[in-house]
């Protein structure tokens, strides 16, 4: 029997019932939705943190939702090796409980971003990109607090680790300004932690999956079928 | 007692928001301003003295971010 596939859902998510459609379409199994307030994870195959806003996005986008319990849980099984995986607000929840390095502040446009931009994939030795055998992929965002941020420090670190997962490119992978699309360092849209099981990405790979918004997200969700 | 926290943005950190409130400063036609740098505070009241540390354990677990924000403690 498979393990359950978990999404965590706060005030103000709004990404959870794409996901889960996601899931269904490719996992071919039914996620389960936890309140934010849940205590106790039972084991869990994987765990997703939604898109959309958790409490208001006051105070700083994610940092509320990190005292909550379910974030409590995220956080134990994560030290354990669950892969976790954050998506846009989810991003800046792993952030801000320090799982991932870094920050996500206000795009350097001050505008809000929603668009279809292209991701080189920098790290396909990691499990949740191994199965994804274009190099550059398409997937859409929707975020005015996008830019990933870290000193020049832990950039080294995070470059040294292999800890970097997707740039904002053009449709051939070049890296440059041009398409960066809110003033992220390095390009960088997507890392993981040391260990390598949690990853935060800002696009969003679950709105992929179908011929509107390009497909591309179907195998980066078709490759998580090994680790359930 | 109540303790003031203020929470601003590390040095070499860009603000958009404090430039786009500089630039219509600018505007207005005060050419001399070259810089604004935005914060926020928050005003804190404890039903007991000499709490600073728990101030202190507050700001840096909830109020500031230590990756991209500096914050400063201040008696009311």
């Amino acid at each position: 029997m498979n393990k359950e596939v978990s999404i965590i859902h706060f005030p103000g998510s709004n990404c959870d019932r794409d996901l889960a459609v996601a899931i269904k379409y490719c996992l071919k199994l039914k996620p389960k939705f936890l309140w934010h307030n849940e205590s106790h994870i039972k084991d869990p195959g994987i765990i997703f943190i939604p898109g959309g806003f958790s409490f208001g996005d006051y105070l700083r986008a994610g940092i509320l939702a990190t005292k909550s319990p379910a974030i409590k849980e995220v956080i134990r099984h994560a030290k354990k090796g669950v892969p976790i995986i954050g998506i846009c607000n989810g991003f800046q929840i792993l952030t801000e409980c320090k799982l991932l390095e870094g920050a996500l502040i206000k795009n350097s446009s001050q505008l809000f971003s929603c668009k279809k931009v292209f991701l080189r994939i920098e790290n396909k030795k990691n499990y949740f990109t191994k199965n994804i055998k274009k190099g550059v992929v398409q997937y859409p965002i929707a975020h005015s607090q996008g830019k990933f941020y870290v000193d020049d420090y832990n950039l080294k670190k995070l470059q040294d680790n292999d800890q970097i997962m997707f740039k904002y490119s053009s449709k051939t992978g070049d890296i440059s300004d041009k398409y960066n699309p809110n003033g992220s360092v390095q390009n960088i849209a997507g890392i993981v932690n040391k260990k390598k099981n949690v990853l935060g990405l800002m696009p969003h790979p679950e709105r992929a999956i179908d011929s509107f918004s390009g497909r591309d997200g179907i195998v980066f969700f078709n490759g998580l079928n090994e680790l359930i | 007692m109540i303790y003031r926290v203020y929470v601003e943005f590390k040095p070499g950190i860009l603000d958009p928001e404090s430039e786009a409130i500089k630039r219509t400063v600018n505007q207005l036609g005060f050419s001399n301003v070259e810089n604004i740098s935005k914060g926020k505070f928050f005003d804190i009241e404890l039903s007991s003295n000499n709490c600073l540390s728990d101030i202190e354990k507050i700001s840096k677990e909830l109020l500031s971010n230590p990756v991209i924000e500096n914050f400063k403690v201040v008696k009311k």
